[in-house]
C-alpha cells in the first residue's frame, strides 16, 4: 500500500493503514530516539509516544509538509520534552543549544587544543560524546550528520531558521571535538597512572 | 594573496564546513597546523557520524503491540472485524436496500459456500483449494457478468456516480486480498468467511448500482 493511500485510509481509522505507516517509518524514528537517549527501553517508549501523537493527529494532516518531516517533528518534540523533564527544567531551544561559558559551551580559543583526534574518533567515543551534548545541539547534530537531513528540513522539524540550524550544527561539532579531546586526555592520564602503578609494584 | 589569521579562519569555519571554500582560507590552512588539525577533526567527526547513520535499528514487537492496543482503547482504530463491516456498512446504511438483486446473489454465494464447507479431512489443502475454487469461480464469473451489465448505468449525479465506482474499486481490492488469503490457506475457515463477506459486499454494492441506474432511466 503506497504511503499516500495508507494516510488516507488511516484518516478513516483503518487498522492496516496505521500498521503500514508504522512499518514504513518505525526504524528511522526509533533510530533517532535511540541516538538521542542512548537507552533502548526509553527509545522504544519515545517511539511509541511519537507514533501515538501522530495517529491522534493524523486526521488533521493535509500534506502541507512531507509526512516524514511531520512525523520527525513530533518525534523530536517528544524526545526534547523528555530530556527537558529529565533535566528538571523547562528550557527553551536557545537555552538548550546555547550553554554559557561556565556550563561548557563551545570555546572559540581552539588554539589550546593541540592534539589531533585522528584514530580516536571511533563509534564508542563519538556516542559517549554525543550523550554529553545539550539536547538542542544533540538534536541538530543527530538529524544532520547522523540521520542525513538537510538544513531546510531540520529548520522545518525544529521550527527554526536555516541559519540557526547551521549555526547549532557547527557549535555541536566544535563541542564534540572538545569532548573527544577530553576523553583522549583522560585516557592518556589513566594510562600513565596504570603504567606508574605497574612500575611501582615492580620496585 | 591576502593572508588571514586563525581568528579570521575560525570565523569562516562554519561556512567552510558547509562547502564555501575561499582561496585565502585554503592558503591559511596549508600553512597553519592548528587550523588544519581542527578541520581534520571536524571532518572525522562528520564522517564517523555518517557511518553511524547508515545503521538503523528496529524497535521490538512490543512497541507496535502496545501502540495498537492504545489506539484501539482510544477508538482511533477499529478492530479488523468492525473496520471490515463499517467500510461499507456505514455507506450502505444511508441507502435503501434493493432486495431482489442482492438476495439473488447472496443466495448463490451462501449456497456455494455451504456446499464447499463440509470436508471430512481439512488437512488436505489441495482438496480444500479445489473445493473452494469449484464453488467460488462460478460466483466470481456471475459477479463479473453482473458488473458488466451495470457498466452502462450511470447516475445523473456525478458525485454519487463517482462514489459508487470508487466503492466498487475498494470492494474489488478487498476481494482480491481475500482470494489471495484463501489461495494461501484454503483450509482456513476465517479466510473463507472473509471471502464470503467480500462477495456479499460486492453483491450489495452491485444491487445498489442497479437500483440507482434504474431510478435514473
Amino acid at each position: 500500500m503506497p504511503e499516500a493511500e495508507a494516510i488516507r485510509l488511516a484518516q478513516q481509522g483503518n487498522a492496516a493503514a496505521f500498521e503500514r505507516l508504522y512499518r514504513l517509518h518505525n526504524r528511522r524514528v526509533y533510530s533517532l530516539c535511540l541516538r538521542m537517549v542512548s537507552n533502548t527501553a526509553e527509545a522504544e517508549d519515545l517511539t511509541q509516544e511519537a507514533f501515538l501523537q501522530l495517529f491522534r493527529k493524523i486526521a488533521t494532516f493535509r500534506g502541507e509538509s512531507a509526512f516524514s518531516t511531520w512525523l520527525h517533528r513530533l518525534a523530536v518534540n517528544v524526545v526534547l520534552m523528555k530530556l527537558r523533564k529529565k533535566s528538571g527544567t523547562e528550557t527553551s531551544l536557545d537555552e538548550m543549544t546555547e550553554p554559557d561559558e561556565d556550563s561548557g559551551g563551545p570555546r572559540r580559543d581552539f588554539g589550546t587544543l593541540d592534539l589531533r583526534l585522528s584514530g580516536s574518533i571511533d563509534r564508542v567515543n563519538l556516542q559517549r560524546a554525543v550523550e554529553q551534548l545539550p539536547p538542542g545541539y544533540k538534536a541538530v547534530f543527530v538529524l544532520h550528520d547522523v540521520q542525513g537531513y538537510e538544513h531546510n528540513e531540520i529548520a522545518e522539524i525544529m521550527q527554526c531558521s536555516i541559519g540557526n540550524s547551521k549555526s547549532q550544527l557547527h557549535k555541536a561539532r566544535m563541542r564534540l571535538r572538545e569532548l573527544l579531546h577530553e576523553a583522549v586526555r583522560d585516557k592518556a592520564r589513566e594510562d600513565r597512572k596504570a603504567a606508574s602503578a605497574e612500575s611501582g609494584s615492580e620496585d | 594573496m591576502a593572508t588571514i589569521t586563525c581568528k579570521d579562519f575560525l570565523d569562516r569555519l562554519e561556512s567552510w564546513m558547509e562547502g564555501d571554500v575561499h582561496s585565502d582560507s585554503q592558503a591559511h590552512l596549508r600553512n597553519c597546523p592548528h587550523c588544519r588539525s581542527l578541520v581534520d577533526d571536524l571532518k572525522g567527526i562528520r564522517s564517523e557520524a555518517r557511518s553511524w547513520g547508515a545503521e538503523e535499528a528496529e524497535p521490538s514487537a512490543r512497541v507496535w503491540a502496545s501502540l495498537r492496543s492504545q489506539l484501539e482503547q482510544e477508538g482511533l482504530i477499529r478492530p479488523a472485524d468492525a473496520a471490515k463491516t463499517t467500510w461499507f456498512g456505514g455507506w450502505f446504511a444511508s441507502l435503501p436496500r434493493p432486495a431482489l438483486a442482492s438476495a439473488y446473489l447472496t443466495l448463490l454465494i451462501a449456497g456455494a459456500f455451504a456446499v464447499s464447507r463440509p470436508m471430512s479431512r481439512p488437512s488436505n489443502e489441495a482438496r480444500w483449494l479445489a473445493a473452494s475454487q469449484d464453488s467460488t469461480m462460478p460466483l466470481r464469473a456471475q459477479l463479473i457478468a453482473e458488473q458488466n451489465s451495470f457498466a452502462s448505468f450511470n447516475n445523473a449525479n456525478p458525485v454519487v456516480n463517482a462514489s459508487l465506482h470508487e466503492n466498487l474499486a475498494i470492494v474489488d481490492n478487498y476481494i482480491a486480498l481475500c482470494e489471495k488469503s484463501v489461495q494461501e490457506e484454503p483450509q482456513n475457515e476465517v479466510a473463507r468467511d472473509y471471502l464470503y463477506q467480500a462477495y456479499q459486499q460486492k453483491a450489495d454494492l452491485l444491487a445498489q448500482m442497479t437500483e440507482r441506474g434504474e431510478n435514473n432511466r
